[in-house]
């Protein structure tokens, strides 16, 4: 077996950031070696759901027109959650973003030009034509040239670390895992780990979260189980960012356990009102522009009792935000929603109809007497006045039948909770050292970056910053070693 | 529904579509990349979905005629199968452009209920070789040929040594007309059913010959199609374009030899450096390179579809090798192999009469080349030819439908429409 004469470089995880280390290290060293977890028909994680990367650039160009400067997008970052967890690595990652558009365009990447209505990304984020799939696709075919091996179907159950140094990785190859299931250990003078995070392990989320997690979501496939997080941990790795730190979304409640992607998210919060399991309003729907408050619904929802809420609005607005994937629940009157939502109707008709008294209470300003004012493309100041909690902007009136409805589930994209880096993406161990040859790249690594908030498109960017890094720095070391032996 | 030019001619045409399943299913596909929206960029498919405010047979049916087939789409698509959204769109959309080419022909005056589609088409091929078979024999030989037709000058080579003139115009003016008078139904059936316009604007038949001229819907936004395979490529667009122009040259050669006949008062055979000939040896040559081209990708895609690939180890790109579910509808699959059979078969036949035009064989090839002409003629609008008219149309519509909403857009404020999704 081959597994005798060393890789230079294992990548554990097929998705953006261990994509783009391995891309980088085969342009530095010969053997490098791609573990994918997912058959090759499912390959590419949660980058699979992806559409568009937020970069620093200070000229536009047809694909995002206008400028986005360093400053702006690091008050961006700092404007969601908490703010970055690391002052440094976070100000590494903005600062390096301004390389990876032409660094993907060069190595296959294709582009499309922001289409009439983005209003809020069309400058900030570049979108790959096709979305993330059709980037993975991308990708790997540029691998192929650069002559990457790639196993799919393979799960690293372990690593093998001696001392300061990694020797390898335990993979199980095939589909059957567990016990009876043949494991290799792979011998590596590096080793990458671009593995996702854990948010599709529900016993993992429940030590945080309690009994909530069993009603979470996960919008990304079942695979990311945090199998090589856990390793890692094990092998002494230091933390980084918070145990419930993730992205997550309002999605559809309907949509399945795992991998349901974009199509299940809902946005018609901003043009509707949302209650709880008691028919009672508990955030402001209008606080900001979608673009930057989607982020956030997950959260407030995981918040409510039941992990539900919904979100009620009516046909003045209801071709105005992108229609979901299942068909909502709509009747004659409010009341009529509640009953087909399962909700109590006197519950949720007395919200809609203290809603509804205070948009007529903000008078002439209101979108009620001065429909004109209402505008989805800006903060329009259309408010409710005396209510709480208020909606802020494009308030107006739930009147005109029929009504519509949807319950409304966390849908986690991806969890921040990872390991510690170096600003060479060496992994950092708990006693304050770092691994020399093992590192660390994208989610895996995101609580380096984000804390608790988020910021659209910054996960390709975290991903593809530090698959660069993560694979230089283990060509690199994959070098030293080769020399030292 | 407003009454056409052509509803006289007709049965009344009714909405409901034979069968529901693929509008069903293609509905529900189309729900989730309404929802999604990542593939906007490949093509004219998805704006257009994305102007629809609800899908109703009609809308679906445009956007399968809108849809030309480069399954980028596809392979773009997380949702595909194994995925258990088993969103394949190409497949969807090409089992209802199946279900519309049946459903569209127009329905004959002395039946009652559709037109049996292979019925038809054996009828009217065999009818139009009989046609063609029993004028020529009439028409009697050679010389009685050269004097009918009142050409005295046709020489060694000349079709009117073979059959006559008159004859021949009959043989292959019948089916033509036929086969017009049936595509000219179809068509309008088709318009009514998908609520087509754009038809009087020129802005929109210009967009459209444009778009149909360049086969921009194959283009892939610049990457090309995933064609036979996952590995986006070029090559078929060209080689289709190479048959649509080839096509176009050989009608044009057509149209060059009348003008020579009848109006120059230049009878066949024509010199290698004339208008006919060169237009004619250029279109074939364009339609068998074409046509060959096309059949081998054809047989890869098929085996791409029939999934083979090892997908657990090999190299890095493995998956490109395509592997999953088929991507078109089977019997639609099969009209395409037809399709460009006859095609192949219309050139080949073509070209060999040119070569052969002074050796003794000339009057067989001829005779079966004819045969192929008439035959072809008279089955088209049954056969997946009738793809150049419904996606011109479809073409129209979306060309006409965006000027319409870039019109709307101007005239109002920023804004106002669904957003993209981050």
């Amino acid at each position: 077996m081959s597994d005798q004469v060393p890789w230079d470089v294992v990548v554990i995880g097929g998705g953006n950031a261990g994509l783009v280390a391995a891309i980088t290290a085969t342009e530095r060293v010969s053997r490098v070696l791609l573990l994918e977890r997912a058959p090759a028909a499912l390959r590419g994680g949660n980058t699979r759901h992806t559409r568009n990367v937020r970069c620093v650039h200070d000229t536009g160009d047809a694909y995002t027109p206008g400028t986005y400067s360093h400053a702006e997008l690091w008050n961006d970052l700092c404007a969601v959650g908490d703010g970055p967890s690391s002052e440094e690595l976070a100000s590494l990652t903005v600062r390096e973003s301004a390389s990876v558009p032409a660094w993907m365009s060069a190595h296959g990447i294709r582009w499309q030009p922001p289409l009439t209505g983005t209003l809020h990304l069309g400058r900030t984020n570049r979108f790959f034509l096709g979305g993330g799939k059709a980037l993975i696709n991308a990708y790997y075919r540029t691998a192929r040239k650069t002559g990457l091996t790639v196993w799919y179907d393979s799960t690293v159950e372990d690593i093998g670390v001696s001392g300061d140094r990694c020797t390898g990785v335990v993979v199980c190859r095939g589909q059957a895992t567990g016990p009876a299931a043949g494991r290799t250990l792979i011998k590596a003078r590096a080793v990458v780990c671009a593995s996702g995070g854990f948010e599709a392990n529900h016993d993992w989320l429940r030590r945080y979260w309690g009994d909530a997690a069993d009603n979470f979501l996960i919008r990304g496939p079942a695979t990311n189980d945090g199998r090589v997080l856990a390793a890692l941990y094990e092998r002494g790795a230091a933390k980084a960012g918070q145990e419930r730190g993730f992205h997550s979304v309002a999605i559809d409640a309907r949509a399945p356990r795992f991998d349901g992607g974009i199509a299940t998210r809902l946005d018609s919060i901003p043009f509707s009102v949302v209650v709880n399991a008691s028919g009672e309003r508990f955030y402001d729907e209008g606080e900001d522009l979608w673009p930057k408050r989607y982020a956030i619904w997950g959260r407030n929802i995981a918040g409510q009792p039941g992990q539900i809420a919904y979100s009620i609005w009516d046909s003045a607005v209801n071709r105005l935000f992108l229609p979901p994937m299942y068909s909502p629940a709509t009747a004659g009157d409010v009341a009529g929603v509640a009953r087909a939502l399962g909700l109590a109707p006197d519950a949720v008709t007395a919200t809609v109809a203290g809603y509804n008294k205070a948009v007529a209470a903000a008078g002439f300003g209101s979108a009620r007497f001065n429909p004109a004012r209402f505008d989805p493309s800006r903060l329009d100041g259309c408010a409710t006045v005396g209510l709480v909690p208020p909606k802020s902007n494009w308030a107006r009136p739930i009147d005109t039948p029929p009504f519509y409805g949807i319950a409304m589930r966390p849908g986690i994209t991806f969890t921040f909770m990872g390991v510690q880096v170096t600003r060479e993406a060496r992994v950092r161990t708990s006693d304050g050292g770092a691994f020399a040859n093992l590192f660390a790249a994208g989610e895996i690594m995101s609580g380096n970056v984000l804390s608790s908030g988020y910021l659209g498109g910054f996960g390709m960017t975290i991903g593809t910053v530090w698959g660069r890094l993560a694979g230089a720095s283990a060509a690199a070391a994959a070098s030293a070693a080769r020399e030292a032996s | 529904m407003t009454k056409g030019p052509l509803d006289g001619l007709f049965t009344e045409f009714t909405e409901a579509p034979l069968t529901e399943a693929p509008f069903t299913e293609a509905r529900r596909q189309l729900t989730i990349c309404n929802a999604c929206r990542y593939c906007e960029g490949y093509c004219a498919v998805f704006p257009a979905l994305e102007r629809l405010s609800e899908l109703t047979s009609g809308d679906v049916t445009h956007l399968a005629d809108l849809c030309h087939d480069c399954r980028d789409c596809y392979t773009a698509c997380m949702y595909a199968p194994p995925h258990e959204f088993a969103v394949n769109v190409p497949a969807a959309l090409s089992a209802v452009r199946r279900h519309t080419y049946d459903e569209y022909l127009p329905r004959l005056p002395w039946a009652a209920g559709p037109v049996k589609r292979r019925a038809a088409m054996f009828t009217a091929g065999l009818g139009a070789i009989l046609l063609l078979a029993l004028l020529g024999v009439l028409a009697g030989g050679a010389r009685a040929g050269m004097q009918g037709a009142g050409v005295p000058g046709a020489g060694a080579g000349s079709p009117y040594l073979v059959i006559a003139y008159p004859a021949l115009l009959a043989a292959v003016g019948l089916p033509a007309l036929w086969s017009v008078l049936v595509m000219a139904g179809s068509a309008a059936r088709y318009w009514r059913a998908t609520g087509g316009h754009g038809l009087t604007s020129p802005r929109a038949l210009l967009s459209a010959l444009r778009q149909a001229a360049s086969l921009r819907n194959l283009r892939g936004a610049g990457a090309g199609c995933s064609y036979p395979g996952d590995e986006p490529s070029a090559a078929r667009r060209r080689l289709h374009g190479l048959v649509a122009w080839g096509f176009a040259c050989c009608a044009g050669s057509t149209v060059a030899a009348a003008i020579s006949q009848d109006i120059a008062g230049d009878p066949p055979p024509y010199p290698v450096l004339s208008a006919p000939v060169l237009l004619g040896v250029i279109g074939g040559a364009g339609m068998v390179i074409g046509c060959g081209g096309l059949l081998l990708l054809r047989r890869a895609a098929g085996t791409a579809d029939a999934g083979t690939a090892d997908a657990g180890t090999a190299g890095a790109g493995s998956a490109d090798a395509a592997s999953g579910p088929p991507r078109e509808d089977a019997a639609l699959a099969r009209r395409g192999y037809a399709l460009l059979a006859g095609l192949l078969l219309l050139a080949v036949t073509g070209l060999l009469t040119l070569v052969c035009r002074d050796t003794p064989a000339f009057g067989l090839i001829l005779a079966v080349h004819l045969a192929v002409v008439v035959a072809c003629f008279a089955i088209a609008p049954y056969t997946k030819f009738m793809h150049v008219i419904y996606r011109f149309l479809a073409l129209v519509h979306d060309s006409a439908a965006v000027a319409g909403n870039a019109a709307r857009e101007s005239g109002k404020s920023a804004g106002g429409g669904p957003r993209k999704r981050a």
